[in-house]
């Protein structure tokens, strides 16, 4: 019974992440248009928003060319392991109090511990391309994701550490209002952090369009890119939900089906900000990159765990 | 059959076809894919029995942090004309150790864990005191070990492409 639930809950991410894919690329087109003073789109449907549907015919019915020299089974294949953990971890994340699709005792841990995959997809994406823009895309997503998941990792253990268990459903019914000041400095952290793991503006050194074309996905079309494009929209969805979840309290300070409508619109808010920071800062350096990592978050991180670590004697 | 058995043969499925894909594979990045699969079904397994904890951090260590080394090593090492530094080589010599080892290894888990069967559900506590208490020596020093056996490589290839 649970494969089969499980095999339901996958479909129902993979339906999700899609549906948030192409709204998400309608809204970010609108939100990049109001940044830089233009319209965005506006001609197929009320406000453009029917854009995508044009769009999507388009990348089903484009070529798909695999390159001569690639590693042809593996670089078919890469795409399709980059999608996949995207769409496991979101079954893990709690709606409302005492409902999550997965109730998982380490659901925290196991959301943390997805992009590992990911950065194993990336890099073999990256290698079966036979690219040199591909292969210094793909290091340099390794370096960025690998170092970027432990502030994130710090900024959410925080968190558990005031509920005092991994389980999402116990932090999100252990959850109280103050607990967003007292961590907000860690939601920061967790928002770069989970920016730069989701290889997105400014952090998207790995697919710099202006140095390396697209980096490690330079050789994919059709489909096979689309899914590049998916997992990337459904980090951002799941990183966003997951953000507002735990140091949002979800639904708080609604509950039930006005809980849920509330923490889709935090999220959404979570995702305009991402938007919102990818439109306006350039992009830095790799060196810049790393030491914004390893001196300035890793020790804020630390710094919001020992100041949550001092309050909770007091509880 | 229960879809839990099904669950079970997918996982089983994927460790043997991974382990023969390390076994059989002369490419040594299809070798880590291999591997990978192996190791995606191990943490299958453990979710199969219920240790939840075991499986994340079987994902999070050996597939986000062992794995991830090795390709880096690979990638490191390959030199510019494409011609890979890194070959399996089919060894019948290696194959028979090989052999060797695993059998002897399962006589010995055979003989030491018999009739004990894995429970399912056990908690998570017993096994976070064991890793973060007397093992975390060890631990550490396996981690180092990794480390200088990877700088090894590189001063070892190094030297070779100087020469």
């Amino acid at each position: 019974m649970t494969l089969l639930w499980g095999f339901l809950w996958g479909v129902a991410s993979v339906a999700t992440i899609a549906g948030g894919a192409i709204l998400g690329v309608w809204w970010e087109r609108k939100v990049s248009a109001r940044i830089q003073m233009r319209y965005g789109p506006q001609q197929i449907g009320p406000y453009g928003s029917l854009q995508m549907i044009a769009d999507v015919p388009k990348l089903l019915f484009k070529e798909d060319i695999v390159p001569d020299l690639a590693d042809k089974a593996v670089f078919k294949l890469a795409p399709l392991f980059v999608f996949g953990p995207v769409a496991t971890s979101m079954v893990v994340i709690p709606f409302a109090a005492g409902w999550a699709p997965v109730d998982m005792s380490v659901g925290i841990l196991f959301f943390l511990a997805v992009p590992s995959i990911e950065v194993i997809a990336i890099l073999l994406s990256a290698w079966a391309s036979h690219n040199t823009l591909s292969t210094i895309g793909g290091l340099r997503a390794t370096a960025q994701m690998i170092s970027y998941e432990i502030p994130r990792s710090l900024a959410v253990l925080s968190v558990v550490l005031l509920a005092g268990s991994l389980r999402p459903l116990d932090v999100l019914s252990a959850w109280q209002w103050w607990w967003a000041p007292l961590t907000f400095v860690g939601f920061v952290i967790y928002f770069i952090a989970s920016i730069a793991e989701m290889n997105r503006g400014p952090f998207d050194i790995p697919e710099a369009d202006s140095e390396l074309v697209a980096g490690y996905f330079a050789d994919y079309s059709g489909m096979r890119w689309a899914s590049f494009m998916m997992a990337e929209y459904g980090s951002m969805i799941a990183a966003s939900l997951f953000g507002a979840v735990v140091f949002f309290g979800g639904g708080w300070p609604l509950s039930g089906a006005a809980g849920v409508v509330l923490l889709v619109i935090k999220t959404v808010l979570i995702m305009t900000a991402v938007m919102w920071v990818k439109w306006t800062f350039p992009r830095p350096r790799q060196d810049q990159l790393m030491s914004f990592c390893w001196k300035v978050l890793t020790p804020l991180a630390l710094l919001q765990l020992v100041i949550v670590g001092a309050v909770l004697p007091w509880l | 059959m229960s879809l839990d058995t099904v669950a079970f043969a997918l996982a089983a499925a994927l460790m043997v076809g991974g382990a023969l894909g390390v076994a059989l594979t002369k490419d040594v990045m299809r070798l880590v894919v291999g591997l990978g699969a192996f190791l995606l079904g191990v943490a299958g397994m453990f979710l199969y029995y219920g240790h939840a904890f075991l499986a994340t951090a079987q994902v999070f260590v050996y597939v986000g942090g062992v794995l991830v080394l090795m390709i880096f090593a690979i990638m490191v090492v390959h030199r510019a004309n494409g011609r890979p530094v890194l070959e399996a080589r089919h060894d019948i010599g290696a194959a028979a150790i090989g052999a060797g080892v695993s059998g002897m290894l399962f006589m010995t888990l055979r003989e030491s864990v018999g009739g004990w069967l894995p429970q399912s559900g056990t908690p998570g506590g017993p096994i976070a005191v064991e890793l973060l208490g007397r093992s975390i020596v060890v631990f550490e020093l396996a981690g180092g070990l990794l480390l200088i056996a990877l700088v090894a490589v590189l001063v070892i290839v190094g030297a070779g492409e100087r020469r």
